[in-house]
């Protein structure tokens, strides 16, 4: 799905933050949807909680960073990070040019991951909740 | 409503845009850090008709500048662009700003546009009575070219030769075919130039656009992302954010520009006084380890606050996040470890006399390949 020009892939959940939550069997993958890079423009840092670090549903876990700007990451559900990715230490680019492949950010251990699901948004839901964002900009 | 420049119609279509001492100004045309490596390679374009300019002139102008400057006026030859400040009673810094003294007789006045109105004023009340201080800025437009490229960039529009043009000199002559001002000036700490366009309204922009699109062929246009992230790198300070009217010269670190044995203009009484040579608190330059910097953290050591941060940025050179920062006195020797306070977890950094770039690869020193 597409919305004046952002994608959003339909394999996965959305937070109202601009968070993307996608199921790999037993983890979550978690990452940033392609508004909110394409709104930072130009990712250059990214401050991620280590592994072992346990994130709370809709509490900052870190922050991406362009050169002008500093956008928290929510986390969109309850769990412990089992993977970090590191290649953005090099590479935070790609966060801009892959936000759903290669831009990921962190990888959890659900806690608690039915009930948090219900109050994540699917894609035709953020399509049309990020219509409203982009109406009032 | 917010103002446009005679560039506007150009950023609109290229440009994300955002809002900025009451302008409408381009904020990226790509990405900041492209453009910020474009002007440090090769050579980038910046719209800043959005600074004021003011223009004075007759055989009362000299004098005028000099009881407003605390650096010298008169003893700069005609044809000097030269950096200087505005002060207040107390010494504060009501603004920074180049003076182009186009003749013993004649002079442009470059200011911070957040500042325009401020600086009229405080020029206007120190006027001797009928002296004319002619707002230029909407009459003008003004484009900066800066970076190794750009001499080359702007050679083929103007029939003046640049590599007669020295650093901190300026000439009117015509570019593109219309009446302008050219001074070897910038804000990015490399070679380059800023283009004054004569006569270049909002309502007849065409002059300005010329020049604009013409030099576009062979630079990049760059927003005011990239402006911030080069200053700062160049350890330039933002009147607003590094410095401002609590501020005086000699704890911004730029007691260069206050000459030596120089009275008679405002705020000359108050840095008279010793004690505003030894200031609590002096500007410096800090590389951390990890973490960007921004405005307002604190800079601390294990037995407490330093300092603040007053800009900061990510350095697309170093890949480091630096900052310009107060930090008090006793604390302010170069090379000193300190830590920069980001969202709770104290970052380890260094006290650094920018520019934080090595100038041996960038900037107008650099060594160049023969």
């Amino acid at each position: 799905m597409e919305v004046q020009g952002y994608e959003v892939p339909e394999d996965r959940l959305y937070t109202k933050e601009h968070e993307w939550a996608k199921e790999l069997g037993a983890t979550i993958l978690i990452g940033i949807t392609d508004y909110a890079a394409k709104t930072l423009n130009d990712v250059v840092y990214a401050t991620l909680p280590g592994a072992g670090t346990k994130v709370e549903h809709m509490k900052s876990m870190g922050t991406v960073e362009s050169i002008k700007a500093v956008s928290e990451v929510y986390s969109p559900i309850s769990g412990t990070v089992v993977k970090v990715n590191r290649e953005l230490e090099t590479h935070p680019e790609r966060v801009n040019r892959s936000p759903y492949v290669e831009g990921w950010l962190v990888e959890v251990n659900a806690s608690n991951l039915q009930a948090e699901k219900k109050s994540l948004m699917d894609a035709a839901a953020y399509v049309e909740y990020l219509k409203g964002v982009l109406s009032k900009r | 409503m917010p103002k446009t420049t005679q560039l506007y119609d150009y950023h609109l279509k290229h440009a994300r845009l955002t809002e900025f001492a009451g302008y409408e100004m381009p904020l990226w045309y790509s990405t900041t850090t492209h453009e910020h490596m474009a002007v440090r390679g090769s050579s980038g374009i910046f719209d800043v008709s959005h600074m004021a300019r003011f223009y004075v002139a007759g055989e009362e102008s000299t004098g005028f500048l000099e009881g407003l400057v605390p650096t010298w006026v008169r003893s700069q030859p005609a044809s000097k662009a030269f950096y200087t400040l505005l002060l207040n009673e107390k010494g504060g810094i009501i603004d920074d700003l180049i003076i182009e003294k186009l003749a013993d007789d004649r002079y442009l006045v470059v200011v911070n546009a957040a500042n325009a109105e401020t600086d009229m004023l405080h020029m206007r009340s120190h006027a001797p009575s009928g002296f004319e201080i002619e707002d230029r800025t909407r009459t003008t437009a003004m484009i900066a070219v800066q970076g190794p490229g750009a001499l080359s960039s702007l050679q083929p529009m103007t029939d003046l030769d640049l590599g007669q043009l020295k650093r901190f000199r300026c000439s009117e002559t015509k570019v593109a075919g219309e009446d302008a001002l050219i001074s070897r000036t910038g804000y990015t700490g490399e070679d380059g130039f800023e283009v004054i366009v004569y006569n270049a309204s909002t309502e007849h922009p065409q002059g300005a656009l010329k020049v604009w699109e013409g030099l576009a062929n062979t630079s990049a246009p760059c927003g005011l992302g990239a402006r911030d992230s080069l200053r700062l790198e160049a350890g330039f300070p933002l009147h607003g954010s590094d410095i401002d009217q609590s501020t005086n010269p000699f704890e911004a670190d730029l007691g260069w520009v206050v000459s030596a044995g120089k009275g008679g203009y405002v705020g000359s009484e108050a840095l008279a006084d010793p004690k505003a040579k030894e200031p609590h608190q002096v500007r410096r330059g800090l590389v951390l380890e990890s973490g960007i910097p921004r405005h307002g953290f604190e800079i601390r050591d294990d037995a407490g606050t330093l300092g603040r941060v007053t800009s900061g940025t990510f350095s697309p050179i170093l890949r480091k996040g630096i900052a310009l920062g107060m930090v008090s006195t006793e604390h302010s020797g170069f090379g000193g470890r300190v830590s920069v306070v980001v969202r709770g977890t104290p970052e380890q950094s260094m006290l650094t006399r920018p520019p934080f770039y090595d100038e041996k690869l960038y900037g107008w020193k650099r060594q160049k390949d023969n």
